[in-house]
């Protein structure tokens, strides 16, 4: 039995499992796509999934308490064995929606999934097209670490496994508090105002994992890089899809006829100075933004809003803040996080979780030596809050998944989110108004 | 106060004193920086920085890969700007 450290984003997922699990919403998974122009090489890809299941006990970890010390660690009995790769015959057509929705609920064609990974190969068509679905349990793993896992498979080999990590130095629970605090005070304010997300109580919890992929051609992911570099710059392309995600929010709002003064979106911030070899684990620490409906009118007022509140928020040091405010959260039982949240917060968890999903294998135009055409993330969300954006970019071809559950958003609304990610992304709607 | 003078040196100590970036080994003018850890978030950091040492706002659309690949070509650029300022 060894221990490994967990950080604050760890237990973040865990308690947020927990509560799906409790609510009736399963499991917490997320499904990777690669669409490639031809057959991966089975050889590399079974050596390197081989290899990754036997040189990383994360596989195996569970995060239990430590009484000693009163912390959160990921409990590991060693390696687990890697689940055999599943090659599906030729098919017409790639795997629809129903397979992905499946995986999405923990489920292969074999039954229920009883490890974290899970690869299946789907040829299909006449020209040696094949599909890859990669489903991943989100407690152990966030896009970063789906890119990184990535890179293994199609380097054909995981390397030496990953480094010993220490245990993180504990603070005192006055120093956290202090550190926590500018976050507490704007939760509190948030609140008192009545923000929303895409659920509201007395909607249904739970129902089926769904999605809607929005695929950008070539040529609209062309002009969609090129909108973000006019308004953002080589390097913040996250405001520009997190504007994106909550306009597409307040859209939904504004068609339910909800009033949100604020919307509340996390934003991604990878935690610095990790290991590229700790695939396992959370990459990502959680920036908070607390957006104006009202300042979200247009996409490039969105942009230089949520760069304002991106700068407002390192001044604050937000980032820290919400670091400790989950470290503070760490003290209370697993199961009694998220429901502690949803009380404080009116019912809600946050408006938007992750609205970027990030870049895969950059530079890389082969997977296994099979020529790589396009790769997204099929998330999965829970209600509250209802929705996820996620936006995927494999070499500047854009993808943006929609996920909610059941019922909880109509396909009219389905429709309007859609047309409205699309227009801010490519620009049509107002090249058409012209 | 004068205003802070801007070399490849003074970017240097901007982008390690303030632990922008923590490389492993020392910085030079012509380093790459992305190699280095140069992200959105330590980009972010950097902007507010810039500001406070240089009193300088840079609008982000002006964030160019080829303007930030080495604290040599940061310099330059964060010059010129101060000389159009001016």
């Amino acid at each position: 039995m060894s221990i490994l450290p967990a950080s604050t984003v760890d237990f973040f997922l865990a308690g947020l499992e927990a509560f799906m699990s409790r609510s009736g919403q399963g499991t917490h998974w997320g499904v990777t796509v690669l669409r490639l122009g031809g057959r991966p090489d089975a050889r590399t890809l079974t050596q390197a999934w081989e290899e990754i299941h036997a040189r990383h006990p994360m596989l195996g970890a569970r995060l239990k308490r430590q009484w000693r010390g009163w912390r959160w660690v990921w409990e590991t009995r060693g390696a687990i064995a890697a689940p055999a790769i599943c090659w599906h015959p030729v098919q017409p057509l790639p795997p629809d929606d129903a397979v992905v929705h499946e995986r999405l609920q923990g489920r292969s064609s074999a039954g229920e999934l009883t490890t974290p990974l899970w690869m299946e190969v789907f040829p299909w068509g006449g020209e040696g097209e094949h599909v890859i679905l990669l489903t991943w349990r989100h407690a152990l793993l966030d896009g970063t670490g789906v890119n990184l896992l990535l890179e293994k498979l199609a380097a054909g080999t995981c390397g030496e496994g990953p480094p010993v990590q220490p245990l993180p130095r504990r603070e005192s629970i006055a120093q956290v508090y202090k550190l926590a605090k500018p976050l507490t005070d704007r939760l509190h304010a948030m609140t008192s105002a009545g923000c929303l997300s895409a659920w509201v109580k007395g909607m249904p919890i739970g129902g089926r994992p769904e999605h809607r992929l929005i695929e950008l051609s070539a040529e609209e992911s062309g002009r969609a890089v090129s909108r973000l570099r006019k308004l953002c710059g080589d390097f913040m392309q996250m405001p520009f899809f997190a504007a994106i995600a909550a306009r597409t929010l307040r859209l939904l709002h504004e068609q339910r006829g909800w009033k949100s003064p604020e919307i509340h979106l996390h934003l991604p911030i990878q935690i610095r100075g990790r290991s590229r070899e700790l695939i396992f684990g959370n990459h990502m620490g959680a920036m908070p933004l607390f957006l104006e409906a009202e300042s979200l009118g247009s996409l490039e007022q969105a942009v230089e809003h949520v760069l304002a509140k991106y700068r407002e928020a390192m001044k604050q040091a937000m980032p820290k803040a919400s670091d400790a405010l989950t470290t503070l959260a760490s003290h209370l039982p697993l199961g009694a996080f998220i429901p502690v949240v949803r009380w404080t917060n009116m019912g809600q968890i946050c408006s938007l979780f992750h609205s970027h999903t990030g870049s895969f294998l950059p530079g890389s135009t082969d997977f296994a030596g099979a020529k790589i055409h396009n790769i997204f993330t099929i998330p999965s969300v829970c209600t509250p809050p209802g929705l996820g954006i996620f936006i995927s970019d494999y070499a500047g071809r854009i993808t943006v998944t929609l996920a909610w559950r059941g019922e909880g958003v109509s396909p009219a609304e389905v429709a309007a989110m859609e047309q409205r990610i699309r227009a801010d992304l490519t620009g049509d709607a107002e090249g058409r108004a012209e | 106060m004068p205003d802070a003078l801007i070399t490849p040196a003074a970017v240097i100590e901007l982008l390690t004193a303030e632990h922008i970036l923590e490389p492993q080994e020392a910085l030079t003018p012509d380093t790459d920086l992305f190699s280095m850890g140069l992200d959105s978030m330590a980009m972010m950091q950097l902007l507010l920085l810039i500001e406070e040492r240089f009193h300088l706002t840079i609008n982000p659309a002006e964030m160019t890969r080829e303007r930030f690949a080495t604290a040599a070509a940061l310099a330059g650029f964060l010059g010129e700007k101060r000389r159009l300022a001016a």
